[in-house]
């Protein structure tokens, strides 16, 4: 069956998902599932011959199309606001050319998809690993990997682009409308930004990839003024692989009112003051901390100094694996590209290898780090963990990291509410803040959305001026319970910076709640 | 890819005659982003990344939608011609919507594209790669570095007959250095340079490379509040802070660092930073060079937003303009962006220091109270004390919480400006001429041990 048989126009926009431009064409007129049939298969042949023509000794050619559609409705305004890919509805198609010639890496891309055009730009990606060999002290070494032929794609209950956009729009003015009858919101934002990825990957190990991923991330951030005070509290859904059922299912309307009551108080919340407390961290807020200390500094082109010059490095260097204690023994942390639902889950990444998941530390101690083909071999190792990723067709793929957890107590532990009864003197931390950290992950200070006092085992009242200080090992090794597998949840972030020119990532993080005990608290406001 | 301004034109307008709206806006970019990186010492990655794109902007009274594609061929702009416009018929009325500007509007002539930038490719960034490298063995060192290239063209159209064209290349040459033990980092670079001569690869080279090895083996000093030299890069990252409260509507809503004190006023007019603060956009800046074209396609021009401490005007979008009845600012605080500076060198600063830091490089700045605009940061790269005049060695990185409201009453020395990018990354368009500047009592909070 061709794809072309059952391409839908849009309800929404009246846009085909596929047929909208030249290379949504083409993969409407290939059948789904057979890759070597696709049209793009001669034109990754293209590529291939090419390379190898030119002397290059490894090339592989990615052609992406991204639909960014994010629909947004601000004070009851429908409004372009930001998405996965930008404002609006945006599609993105192209090709990008990766090959290594004299030790080298060389890469170019294209928008326009032609075979003239291929050759071109294989040529200008074979030019530029030549013309970079002059300044090169090592050759690039690539760990093995299989070739694969594969078609692989993410469930979807409720495909956004079935759903119509009078129904989106409806859906979101109801919660602005709910959100300005409450008292003191000044202002209310509600959006759902959609991503639909198709990419084919076809390289000289011999290996054709198709792969079509969607990708939901829906919210409402409410703003309060009162006493003087302005502030803002968002209601976090957990962005997803998978359709506009992430949104159906969120409990959005369901929460206005305590989300505008809780920005409320939070303008008339007392300072928390500075000293040692205990906190106790949500899913939604932990997201963004293990993102920070945990998932970066753990990624192996960052310890042996690629990302030197922006990103920067670690604290971890490659003699510490298997050895260095990086927190307590409830600290488990699982990396995973295979977790349905997970931002960062594909079939297989961008150097084609296929999708995994392997602990990276276990009982506090780590014993693994995130890998790709070209950095595998800094561990010894003669194969890769996948985590090679490109945000675009136009983008140098490199490593970046997965889906990365903390994983949930065993069975027998506490309850979020177990947690806080035997809390004498805490902070409950909810929803992501302001956060920054050092250049190797040492030295982190993280806020959150809303927070509250915790007094003798009871949740009290809200409070204001809240971020604590993470010195990364102490904070971990500080971690003292977390909650078990029914309190498990997975957020993510859209907007993991790295590289230079700057990619963005879409990584998920889960994690059960966690405390971790005299911790400093308030030093940003003293 | 280069892109004239009859090829543009073609573009816009085979685009406008394909719509069938009350009105069309057409914004076209495209051409090349090249960069060069390496670390270790040895060349990482070398790309040629060729785009361009329209973005469509259809009108149907108060209805308007957007789309972008990347495919000019006639079948994809119809099909996204025709998604855009079944999109806007769609959606309510929006009661912010601003008609396309109209013309006549008299841009600035600004020459942004020269030939040295232009013709900036791989091979000449592989040669300021080795050049690098040789400085950093000499010295000892490991060079970690990013040679970014843009060469790209922005135009707007639209159907009331608008048209308006901007093309321009830079480069940026940007490098940290690390000792082999890990010890000791520098920084040094320069930012959107658009005489690819003045990037001077090998004397920034032994910049980062002295700074690397000069910060080895750093001691712990107390947190606390310090007098600060802030070097050009931090300080346009420190001045970057502020500009996002200079928003006319954020204020008068009263969401931002310069609302009044009652709902729907502003500071403008109050003195909120020291004398010697002053900031304007220059648009035709003969070193920035940057767009003549402001919002929607409105000519940009000149505008002083503070002067010697006193607020004097705040960014007015064309739709919050009318609705209050003021013009338009057309030019945008990022814009050819230019903070005065004094007569002091660093050096200067340093010896009538009693006891501070030289700061070379802030990290990872983000917002911590928008209203008072208080934020955090660390600092990078090397940071030396400085005691009676002297730098007496390398200390290790602080966290500070500090910002702009408190540390522009606070500056003490200012320097000449020199050309330096104001944003985290350096992939976009934001160099503005920035001063190194000494700030008394900037708030250091915590100490971190990397490097």
């Amino acid at each position: 069956m061709k794809r072309r048989d059952f391409v839908k126009t849009l309800s929404a926009t009246g846009v085909a998902l596929y047929a909208s431009d030249l290379m949504g064409g083409l993969i409407a007129q290939s059948p789904q599932g057979r890759v070597l049939d696709s049209a793009y298969k001669g034109l990754s042949d293209v590529a291939l011959a090419e390379a190898k023509r030119l002397g290059c000794t490894y090339a592989d050619i990615r052609f992406t199309r991204n639909i960014n559609d994010s629909v947004a409705v601000r004070d009851k305004i429908v409004v372009d606001s930001g998405g996965f890919g930008g404002a609006g509805l945006r599609t993105s198609a192209g090709f990008g050319v990766r090959v290594i010639h004299s030790g080298v890496w060389g890469f170019a891309s294209s928008p326009i998809a032609t075979e003239a055009e291929i050759r071109r730009i294989t040529a200008r990606a074979s030019e530029v690993a030549r013309a970079s060999a002059v300044a090169k002290k090592f050759d690039v070494r690539l760990s093995p990997v299989d070739a694969y032929t594969d078609y692989w794609t993410v469930p979807v209950r409720v495909k956004p682009e079935d759903v119509s956009l009078d129904e989106k729009i409806q859906f979101l003015m109801q919660i602005t409308e709910a959100a300005l009858k409450q008292p003191d919101i000044i202002r209310v934002q509600a959006q759902i930004a959609f991503d639909h990825e198709w990419k084919y990957l076809a390289t000289s190990e011999g290996s054709y990839l198709e792969q079509e991923i969607w990708r939901t991330a829906p919210g409402f951030t409410v703003t309060a003024r009162k006493g003087g005070k302005v502030k803002s509290r968002t209601f976090t859904v957990a962005p997803k692989s998978a359709g506009y059922e992430v949104a159906l299912d969120a409990k959005m309307l369901d929460n206005v009112e305590r989300i505008c009551a809780e920005a409320a108080e939070h303008c008339t919340a007392p300072p928390a003051g500075a000293g040692l407390k205990d906190i106790i961290m949500t899913p939604s807020h932990a997201m963004l901390t293990i993102h920070e200390i945990i998932a970066h500094p753990t990624e192996l082109d960052r310890v042996v100094g690629f990302e030197a010059n922006y990103a920067g490095t670690s604290f971890i260097k490659l003699e510490d694996v298997g050895k260095a204690v990086i927190g307590s023994k409830h600290l488990n942390v699982t990396c995973d590209r295979t977790l349905p639902g997970g931002m960062c889950t594909v079939g297989y990444d961008d150097d084609g290898v296929k999708s995994q998941e392997w602990p990276i530390i276990r009982e506090g101690k780590l014993i693994d780090l995130q890998t790709n083909r070209e950095t595998a071999h800094f561990m010894n190792q003669n194969f890769s963990r996948g985590c090679t990723f490109a945000t675009s067709w136009r983008n140098f793929p490199f490593l970046r990291m997965p889906n990365l957890h903390v994983d949930a107590g065993p069975a027998g532990s506490p309850t979020p509410e177990q947690l806080i009864a035997d809390t004498k003197d805490g902070i409950l931390i909810d929803g992501r803040g302001s956060y920054s950290i050092d250049q190797q992950r040492y030295n982190g200070q993280f806020g959150g959305d809303a927070f509250w006092e915790i007094k003798d085992g009871k949740r009290t009242r809200m409070l204001s001026d809240v971020t604590y200080n993470a010195i990364t090992t102490d904070f971990w090794n500080n971690l003292d319970a977390v909650t078990g597998k029914d309190s498990w949840e997975m957020f993510g972030t859209t907007g993991d910076a790295k590289g230079q020119p700057v990619q963005i990532n879409h990584p998920s993080h889960g994690s059960p709640w966690m405390r971790i005990r005299r911790i400093m608290v308030g030093a940003a406001y003293s | 890819m280069s892109y004239s301004r009859d090829e543009v034109k073609q573009i816009t307008d085979k685009v406008m005659n394909m719509c069938q709206a009350d009105a069309v806006e057409v914004a076209f970019s495209g051409g090349e982003r090249s960069a060069t990186r390496f670390a270790n010492s040895s060349i990482t990655a070398n790309l040629i990344e060729n785009d361009q794109q329209v973005n469509i902007t259809v009108y149907y009274g108060q209805k308007s939608a957007s789309a972008t594609t990347h495919q000019f061929d006639d079948a994809s702009l119809k099909r996204t011609i025709e998604a855009v416009q079944a999109l806007a018929k769609r959606r309510p009325d929006n009661p912010e919507l601003m008609p396309p500007v109209k013309p006549p509007q008299e841009y600035l002539d600004v020459e942004a594209a020269l030939p040295s930038a232009v013709n900036f490719g791989p091979g000449e960034r592989a040669e300021m790669v080795r050049q690098s490298v040789e400085v950093c063995e000499k010295l000892g060192v490991l060079g970690a570095g990013y040679i970014p290239k843009f060469h790209w063209t922005e135009a707007t159209a639209n159907s009331e007959g608008l048209f308006s064209y901007f093309r321009y290349a830079d480069a940026s040459f940007i490098l940290t250095c690390r000792t082999p033990d890990q010890t000791g980092s520098g920084w040094a670079g320069t930012t959107g340079v658009k005489d690819i001569g003045n990037i001077d690869a090998r004397g920034l080279s032994e910049v980062a490379a002295r700074k690397a090895l000069q910060s080895r083996k750093p001691r712990a000093v107390e947190p606390g509040r310090y007098t600060v030299v802030l070097e050009p890069r931090p300080a346009a990252r420190f001045l970057q802070l502020m500009l996002g409260s200079l928003d006319a509507r954020a204020a008068e809503e009263g969401r931002s660092f310069m609302s009044g004190k009652e709902r729907g006023e502003t500071k403008i007019g109050q003195k909120v930073f020291g004398d010697n603060v002053t900031l304007r956009s220059h648009i035709g800046n003969p070193i920035l060079r940057q767009s003549p074209v402001g919002e929607d396609g409105l000519a940009a021009r000149d505008v002083t937003w503070i002067e010697k401490g006193v607020v004097k005007n705040l960014f007015y979008s064309r739709y919050w303009a009318e609705r209050q009845k003021k013009a338009p600012t057309a030019t945008t605080a990022n814009m050819s962006l230019v903070m005065d500076g004094g007569t002091a060198t660093v050096e200067e600063m340093i010896k009538t220091t009693k006891r501070g830091l030289l700061v070379s490089f802030f990290w990872y700045i983000r917002g911590v109270d928008p209203m008072t605009l208080l934020y955090t940061g660390m600092t990078r790269d090397g940071l030396f004390l400085i005691e009676n005049g002297e730098i007496v060695g390398p200390v290790q990185n602080f966290r500070w919480n500090d910002g702009p409201a408190v540390g522009f009453n606070n500056i003490s020395m200012l320097g000449a400006p020199v050309p330096m990018h104001t944003g985290e990354a350096y992939d976009n368009p934001g160099t503005a001429l920035v001063p190194p500047m000494k700030i008394e009592d900037f708030t250091m909070t915590s100490i971190s041990p990397a490097v």
